[in-house]
């Protein structure tokens, strides 16, 4: 185990310095992604002085200032674009070369997106979040800081990373199929970002949508460690949430494995 | 044809410190260093000339062509090219030239090659009666028609060198400026491109300036050459002329039978001349007896009796010293006492 | 002399787009999920308005029908210019800093015309059409008004929009003749013209003088569009639309120019 541990560790070492050289322009890319943050933000607060009734979606007026701030902040941390090193290895054409190393491909790039979660998650992220828990001090109303639920969040933001991670390795894989995916991405995104409760609570889908959403993992991505920060889940409904995702992870990995199996004896008899 | 007068390129850098703190320095700090990257160069290059233009690695000769193409503006010193300023007057020069870079295409990389020429007949607005013309006499020289249909990201190097060539004088341009356009390239490759440049500079008194690491591309093209060092030029006039000035070693390898009796002969002492100016070196291994001399002092048959009535000679071999060791001889000490 | 020179240019760019239609149609697969890609992730923009309207009746003032209006207008210039002149990212992102530049240096023809002609950007199409579909909606419900000032009107707003588009995209992306590489502030200015999807009195007094007076893209989408809107609107707007168009171009193409002067090419 500890053998195994270290030869990926230099992935994700690798990553995070990798992010670091870049820092002027993370910066602004951090810039950018927080407009989308700040937009919502005003549309929200606009939409909540359109109405009389105090909580829409089940969230008050604050409770949803913390919402969007902090499923922007999930968001970045979980959604580490794996696809996007995939295509790149299949494009450049070392992923045979990967195979012939002894490590386990998607080993490796979990571990080099961890090096990335890590990054995203101390630079901005920490910032932000110190933000919020000002915010939450200062707004009455608001449920006060609790250890437990920071502690409860920080292991549904493991599994969704893990989750999210699992996914978007298997939406790699099309990569070997087609040598254009920059179409299917963009559709992966927008749909990620909707679906996952980036973009709106999943609570503001009618009722029988969110029944389809039990049923899939995007909600397990973004909007169940937001609404354990929140502490919307308590006692069995938080246990059966974690329960929930660990389940994904179990999933999609097996589902992972079987993909890459099919694919890898592609490559063979194709030659990668 | 052109005129070069007393150019001078700057280039201005921030200052960088080193480590993280350095970097934080560096938002800060306003400082900056110059980089003088052409020092006060003049030159005249008249039509139908092939120019050789050398230097090391850094030494400035990118960016002087890059002033005379245009795409760079000097700091200082002024450069025409068939009476045109080439930065004020960017389009009308860039309709007198042609340009290769060896190490980048211009051609457009999706396209077959055949329409990269149909874009390039536009941009350079040739008539279709030229466009004939010089499409078959380019086809002749270069031999363009094996892949003209094909892709330009599918071609050799070779093949797309002689598009790239073919490309810059499709509008027959009064001056060709090549990059390295031997570059990385095979001996019968680089041999049909210089054979090409040769026909062109002769059927239209094309005026050639052409940068290159290879003394073959020089040894072959060019009656003159100008070299830079620094930024500084160093050396203008004809290859023979650089040949006389610093090409007079000579090596003279004698192959002998028993080289232990070659060691403590001095044939320097014998003709009566300075150590320096007749130097000996033995090889024990190859029993080989090395000795170089100055062409203008020494004549080979004088030493070479010299060495006869000492030791049994078996091969004999003459080395005139080569352009490449003369060039490097002049990057290393500049061209002092000229 | 001048009519001579621009049907040159015409003729050039015919050339080279019709070589692009080729390769296009050589790889429709791509060309069809680069086009769905980006139709699909704005209809998603919709669908986050209508979940939203289940909860209000209106927006301060504005109603669902009203609000599609504009994120449907929002769509034409953006499409056109990223149809049209997408080319001009590349000069932020590579052309300067690895000396491809150098290529459009050395032709006898105007650079930005000869960069913005290289490439035409099929994804855009995602962009219109879900423009063009939503702008038709509106029309057919009524909400939009079409007389004929309005519809010579918005025509000229979508042009002039569509140039306020390329005008800021050309500005950042010239800052690359300094910054050798410009892609992160250009793409931090392009983002904001997302702001102007939904009407700009939802945000705070600097932001809105932000994307109405810096980055103008106010003008682009929600003023402009709110004029097509609501009757008895001044088409002073449209009038300030096309000042702005012009100014920003202007000022665009002269530091582009000033730019391509102080160039410094790689490989030194």
């Amino acid at each position: 185990m500890k053998r195994r541990i270290k030869a990926y560790l230099p992935f994700t070492i690798n990553e995070l310095k990798r992010q670091m050289a870049y820092k002027g322009a993370f910066y602004l890319f951090i810039l950018v992604k927080m407009f989308g943050a700040f937009i919502n933000y005003y549309l929200w607060m606009a939409i909540y002085g359109s109405t009389n009734q105090n909580t829409l979606g089940g969230l008050t007026q604050g409770e949803m200032v913390i919402y969007i701030f902090m499923a922007y902040l999930t968001g970045t941390i979980v959604t580490v674009s794996v696809s996007n090193w995939v295509s790149e290895d299949v494009v450049q054409g070392t992923v045979a070369m990967n195979l012939i190393k002894p490590i386990d491909y998607r080993m490796s790039l979990i571990s080099r997106a961890s090096g990335d979660m890590i990054y995203q998650f101390l630079v901005p992220s920490v910032f932000i979040w110190i933000g919020l828990e000002i915010y939450r001090a200062a707004v009455p109303g608001l449920p006060p800081f609790s250890a437990e639920k920071v502690l409860f969040y920080l292991v549904s933001t493991v599994l969704s990373f893990l989750i999210y991670v699992l996914f978007d390795f298997c939406f790699g894989m099309i990569a070997f199929f087609t040598t254009y995916i920059f179409g299917l991405m963009m559709v992966k995104q927008a749909l990620i970002a909707f679906l996952t409760g980036q973009l709106i609570p999943i609570s503001f889908f009618p009722e029988a949508v969110q029944r389809v959403f039990d049923f899939l993992p995007f909600s397990s991505m973004v909007y169940t460690p937001v609404m354990i920060y929140l502490g919307k889940y308590t006692g069995n409904k938080l246990f059966f949430m974690l329960l929930r995702q660990a389940a994904w992870v179990v999933l999609l990995y097996l589902f992972g494995s079987l993909i890459w199996r099919k694919v890898t004896k592609r490559l063979v008899i194709l030659g990668g | 044809m052109i005129e070069v007068s007393h150019v001078t390129k700057d280039f201005v850098m921030p200052k960088k410190y080193p480590g993280l703190r350095g970097a934080i320095k560096g938002l800060f700090s306003n400082e900056k260093t110059v980089k003088r990257a052409v020092d006060d160069i003049s030159f005249q290059i008249g039509q139908g000339e092939i120019v050789g233009y050398i230097g090391s690695n850094g030494a400035g000769k990118s960016t002087t062509i890059k002033i005379m193409t245009g795409i760079l503006s000097p700091s200082d010193g002024t450069c025409f090219v068939a009476g045109i300023d080439p930065n004020r007057r960017r389009k009308e020069n860039a309709q007198n030239i042609g340009v290769v870079f060896g190490q980048r295409t211009q051609l457009w990389w999706d396209l077959p090659l055949s329409e990269s020429f149909t874009i390039l007949k536009e941009i350079y607005n040739v008539s279709d009666q030229a466009y004939r013309e010089q499409m078959e006499f380019l086809n002749q020289v270069l031999e363009l028609s094996a892949f003209f249909d094909k892709p330009v990201r599918t071609l050799s190097l070779g093949q797309r060198m002689r598009a790239d060539l073919g490309a810059a004088l499709l509008h027959n341009p009064k001056v060709l400026y090549l990059d390295e356009p031997t570059i990385g390239l095979d001996l019968v490759v680089k041999d049909n491109i210089r054979r090409a440049i040769r026909e062109i500079n002769e059927k239209y008194k094309t005026t050639v300036v052409l940068t290159t690491h290879d003394i073959g591309d020089i040894e072959e093209l060019c009656s003159r050459i100008i070299i830079i060092d620094e930024g500084k030029k160093i050396y203008d006039g004809s290859l023979e002329a650089l040949k006389d000035t610093y090409g007079t070693k000579r090596t003279l390898s004698l192959e002998v039978k028993q080289i232990q009796k070659a060691s403590g002969f001095s044939p320097a002492e014998i003709l009566g001349v300075r150590e320096e100016e007749c130097i000996t070196e033995l090889d024990f291994e190859n029993s080989l007896l090395k000795i170089t001399f100055d062409g203008h002092k020494l004549q080979a048959p004088q030493i070479l009796s010299t060495v006869m009535n000492e030791i049994e000679i078996t091969d004999i071999q003459l080395k005139e010293t080569e352009l490449a060791e003369i060039v490097k001889e002049i990057y290393r000490h500049g061209t002092e006492g000229e | 002399m001048m009519r001579m020179k621009c049907r040159r240019y015409l003729r050039l760019y015919r050339v080279i787009i019709s070589q692009f239609f080729k390769i296009i149609l050589q790889s429709r697969v791509d060309f069809f999920m680069g086009l769905f890609g980006f139709f699909f992730s704005q209809i998603l923009g919709i669908a986050f308005l209508y979940l939203v309207f289940e909860q209000i009746p209106s927006l301060q003032g504005w109603t669902l029908d009203q609000l599609i209006f504009i994120y449907g207008f929002a769509q034409i210039p953006r499409g056109i210019d990223h149809l049209f002149t997408d080319n001009i990212w590349m000069v932020a992102w590579r052309f300067v800093v690895n000396g491809e530049f150098d290529r459009y240096m050395l032709r006898p023809m105007n650079i930005l015309f000869q960069i913005i002609s290289e490439k035409l950007q099929p994804d855009a199409l995602g962009e219109l059409l879900v423009g063009i579909l939503l702008v038709t909606r509106s029309m057919i419900k009524g909400i939009v008004i079409t007389d004929a000032l309005h519809t010579v009107l918005f025509f000229v707003s979508i042009l002039a929009g569509a140039l306020i588009y390329t005008s800021i995209k050309t500005f950042f992306a010239a800052l690359a003749f300094w910054l050798k590489v410009s892609g992160p502030f250009l793409q931090v200015a392009y983002e904001t013209a997302n702001f102007a999807k939904y009407p700009t009195e939802i945000y705070a007094k600097g932001i809105r003088f932000m994307i109405t007076w810096v980055i103008p893209f106010a003008f682009v989408a929600y003023l402009p569009a709110s004029f097509f809107l609501k009757a008895g609107g001044s088409p002073v707007v449209i009038g300030m639309e096309c000042g702005i168009a012009a100014v920003f171009c202007c000022i665009a193409y002269f530091v582009f120019e000033r730019g391509t002067h102080v160039y410094e090419s790689a490989g030194n």
